[in-house]
């Protein structure tokens, strides 16, 4: 059976390296606006690769992936919650490869195997909506304890960990940072104020930004985006730490042009690249990567890292199920 | 004769082994692959492991629960507001019953996702409705999910119950109308009998388009789970497919009973059409068509205000805040621009014809079977509303994603965006197709039959013109669909082929809900203005036909 799927992919290959030379194709979560600049700034950096690039949410991504995993239609993955990656069925579709760079990353955004790097990541925030905790006088919550004020009753929002990656990292966030015991009472004494448990990760900013909520647990991405907008929001990240995700990019065993998906790899962790994260992102584990203005505006502090939880996202991945289970018992609606 | 019925013979076979073939290929074959994976375990072993795992589950008991009261109580409301409106357009005389229609038919234009905006925009905490009034209403759940579902399968029902409307014997009320029948007693002794198997295949279908759907559940669904949102929850909040899968098969079953139900219902249908009927005119009667204005005026409101909420919010320079006009939200630039959307009328034009085609062929190949034959083909016309479309488009890459299968080359490609949409609207095109064809006289066919007219000229001569209205409708409602829709396709899109309704869900992660917004503005415009395009080379065609 082996040796004939073989012989597909090789008659493929035949087919295909003649028709598509240099062809990449990428499946990524990253952002719609970052994707369109870093896929321009790649392009001239590498004249000789048509990249191709799919770009779909994070969950929707896995389950492509995973139905796609007989026979991948992708060379590599850029830009995918770490968590996600974590699952062995997709680590057992990885290759290995050194990115150039990858080594000057700290430990905790690589694979001990090199089957994965993180360069960027996103965090928790909230978005707080000023005219409406103005008009129902309410106080702005600073830190995930604040939310419990009974004030805020049926005025939080937060994405639902069972459907979103985002919901997902927020309670690891807290469960990790208070331990269990303390952590799942805590989770239990917010539920009694969040109205809804929303579906995707972003979307909890939008219904506060729209005015229909006061606070919504959601990413600081969303909660910067909209600010720029124009949305009357402040980014609250929380006082005592904020839950984080990493990006990570990797190599598919599968992929027909091993050659360029290298080098488009090499080049998501070159200087130049670098430079267009720090436009977007909240997180780039790049050493020696400033934020953006219009970040530090909507209130990121300078050095990220400082208000960043120490996630251990290899744990987080094997409890997945049994906190999720018990999320879906105990409070999930 | 004989060479003659062999030809007619062959045209039946042709008209009934083709969609049969597709049937099976680019439904049932996908359709297999998730019924396997619901019983492949986490071992690979082949067992019942993960039903038992639902089963056993409470939230898939509450959600099942809640599906079924959501849909119940959907498919009354629409039921009832379909009938009336069907009614108002087809057996009195209003004013602007043509309006009335394309109101109606206003929320088949735009993504679900939109729609759920649009009724949030209005009626959420911060919504105008809700800040004009000054109640704060609570949309998120239940009646926001009944309302936006209703919203959804309304058009759909309208186009059934239509298609059973058009056309009856005027003779009959004429007699009935002698005999000092009232109004009311025509309405329940002569109408209601005659379209009762178009009414419940119209329940049937807004029945199970709306057990099925996510897009609102996501958007408007609040806290409130349905079994839709619990196969999401499976498949994309925590890649397991199987475990999707199970509550997928599951699915079918409340469908299966309704199936049954309407099959059971429907065998005591009398009438059809007769080959002399008379069509109906009807006259004015002040006291039947003033109220029926009025109620079918005020239904086609909400439709029209919630889409157009959205395309005034697409204008409007910081919603709910800054109420400037602007065009900057059409200047869009991510999500691949607006290309997506010129391949998506090329998809869906591609996804009207060949679609019509096979269902109308196969309706014709179905008049001619016996009974027996009859009834397993039209079971399987019924299951692809059942499936959801995140489960059917995830199943066509099982199906399809596979090298060593003659169907690969089709992998990737705009058609099988086509096929698959398709297939996924089959049962709505199917039923109108059926229900249009059941009033073509039987014994026309067999007089221009016994004239001497072949099977296809008879098609084209005598069934053609009496169904026109029909297939153009579901011509147009599988256009419309494969316009907007985005469930099942997201797992088609590559890198290189994408669609409209996929670059509006992008922009609206992305947070750019305004430009989502001017998208599906956009989206519906194309739509509009290829409706319009097409009903005037029809009206030129038929001038010239006549002439």
């Amino acid at each position: 059976m082996r040796t004939f799927l073989k012989a597909c992919v090789f008659s493929l290959l035949m087919g295909t390296t003649a028709a598509h030379a240099g062809t990449v194709t990428a499946y990524t979560a990253l952002e719609e606006d970052e994707i369109a600049e870093y896929v321009a700034a790649a392009k001239t950096a590498l004249p000789g690769i048509d990249l191709k690039v799919l770009r779909l949410s994070t969950g929707d991504l896995g389950a492509r992936i995973l139905a796609e995993a007989s026979n991948p239609q992708h060379d590599v993955i850029w830009g995918w919650a770490v968590t996600n990656m974590m699952d062995p069925r997709v680590l057992a579709l990885l290759a290995p490869y050194k990115a150039k760079g990858a080594d000057k990353l700290a430990a905790p955004y690589r694979a001990a195997d090199d089957k994965w790097f993180a360069a960027t990541g996103y965090m928790a925030a909230f978005c707080v909506n000023n005219e409406r905790i103005k008009s129902k006088g309410l106080p702005t919550p600073k830190d995930w304890a604040d939310l419990l004020d009974p004030k805020l009753k049926g005025e939080v929002v937060m994405p639902n960990p069972v459907s979103s990656g985002t919901g997902y990292l927020q309670i690891v966030g807290i469960l990790q940072q208070m331990g269990d015991e303390k952590g799942w009472k805590f989770l239990k004494d917010l539920d009694a104020n969040v109205a809804q448990y929303i579906k995707s990760g972003s979307r909890p900013c939008k219904a506060a930004r729209a005015g229909e909520f006061a606070v919504g647990a959601s990413l600081a991405f969303a909660a910067i985006q909209s600010i720029q907008e124009g949305f009357p929001v402040t980014m609250v990240i929380p006082a005592s730490g904020a839950g984080f995700e990493l990006e990570a990019s990797a190599l598919m065993t599968s992929s027909k042009n091993k050659a360029d998906a290298e080098k488009f790899l090499d080049w998501t962790l070159s200087p130049e690249a670098a430079v267009i994260y720090g436009k977007y992102k909240e997180i780039v584990t790049i050493p020696g990567v400033k934020p953006a203005a219009a970040s530090e505006k909507a209130g990121l502090p300078a050095d990220v890292t400082k208000v960043l939880l120490p996630i251990d996202f290899a744990k987080s991945a094997v409890e997945r199920n049994a906190i999720l289970e018990r999320w879906q018992k105990e409070i999930g609606r | 004769m004989t060479k003659a019925a062999d030809r007619d013979g062959l045209f039946v076979a042709v008209c009934l082994i083709v969609p049969l073939f597709c049937l099976a290929v680019f439904f049932l074959y996908p359709l297999s692959m998730v019924a396997l994976r619901s019983i492949t375990q986490p071992d690979g072993s082949i067992g019942i492991g993960n039903f038992a795992v639902i089963l056993s589950s409470p939230n898939f008991w509450r959600a099942a629960l809640h599906s079924l009261a959501m849909s119940g109580m959907t498919t009354a409301v629409v039921l009832l507001l379909g009938l009336v409106v069907a009614f108002a357009l087809h057996r009195c005389r209003i004013p602007g019953g043509a309006l009335v229609m394309a109101a109606v038919l206003l929320p088949l234009l735009m993504p679900s996702l939109v729609q759920g905006l649009g009724l949030i925009f209005l009626l959420g905490r911060n919504g105008l409705l809700t800040k004009a009034s000054g109640i704060e209403i609570n949309i998120y759940g239940f009646w926001g999910l009944v309302i936006a579902n209703g919203l959804y399968a309304l058009p759909q029902a309208v186009l059934i119950i239509s298609a059973a409307l058009r056309s009856a014997d005027a003779r009959i009320y004429e007699a009935a109308e002698i005999l000092g029948t009232s109004g009311w007693r025509q309405f329940r002794d002569l109408t209601l009998p005659n379209i009762k198997f178009g009414l419940l295949s119209a329940g049937f279908v807004v029945f199970t388009v709306t057990i099925t759907d996510f897009g609102n559940a996501a958007t408007i669904g609040g806290d409130y789970s349905i079994l839709a949102t619990e196969i999401y929850n499976q498949v994309v909040g925590q890649m397991n497919f199987n475990l999707g899968a199970v509550v997928g098969i599951m699915l079918l079953f409340p469908t299966v009973l309704a199936f049954y139900l309407e099959r059971v219902a429907s065998q005591r249908q009398f009438g059809g059409g007769s080959d002399s009927a008379v069509p109906i005119v009807p006259r004015f009667t002040p006291r039947r068509d003033v109220p029926m204005t009025v109620v079918a005026w005020l239904i086609a409101l909400m439709p029209v205000v919630t889409v157009g909420v959205v395309v005034f919010a697409s204008f409007v320079w910081l919603w709910p805040y800054r109420f400037d006009l602007t065009l900057r939200h059409y200047a869009v630039k991510v999500a691949g621009g607006y290309d997506p959307l010129w391949t998506t009328v090329t998809i869906s034009c591609w996804a009207g014809l060949i679609g019509t085609a096979l269902i109308f062929a196969l309706g014709v190949a179905l008049q001619r079977m016996p009974r027996g034959l009859v009834k397993p083909i039209y079971f399987f016309c019924m299951l692809p509303a059942a499936v959801p479309g995140l489960v059917l488009g995830l199943s066509y890459i099982f199906a399809f994603n596979a090298p060593n299968t003659p169907l690969y080359f089709l992998y990737g490609t705009a058609i099988l965006i086509a096929l698959c949409n398709i297939f996924h609207y089959w049962t709505q095109g199917f039923l109108t197709t059926m229900t249009g064809l059941r009033l073509v006289a039987a014994s026309l066919q067999e007089t221009a039959a016994c004239l001497g007219a072949s099977l296809p000229r008879v098609m084209r001569d005598v069934v053609a013109p009496h169904v026109a209205p029909t297939i153009v409708s579901v011509f147009f409602f599988l256009f419309m669909q494969s316009m907007v829709t985005l469930s099942a396709v997201i797992f088609l899109i590559t890198a290189s082929v994408s669609v409209a309704s996929v670059s509006i869900m992008r922009l609206d992660e992305a947070g750019f809900t305004s430009q989502a917004a001017a998208y599906a503005t956009c989206t519906m415009g194309v739509v509009i203005a290829a409706s319009i395009l097409l009903r005037l080379l029809l009206a030129l065609l038929r001038r010239k036909t006549r002439a």
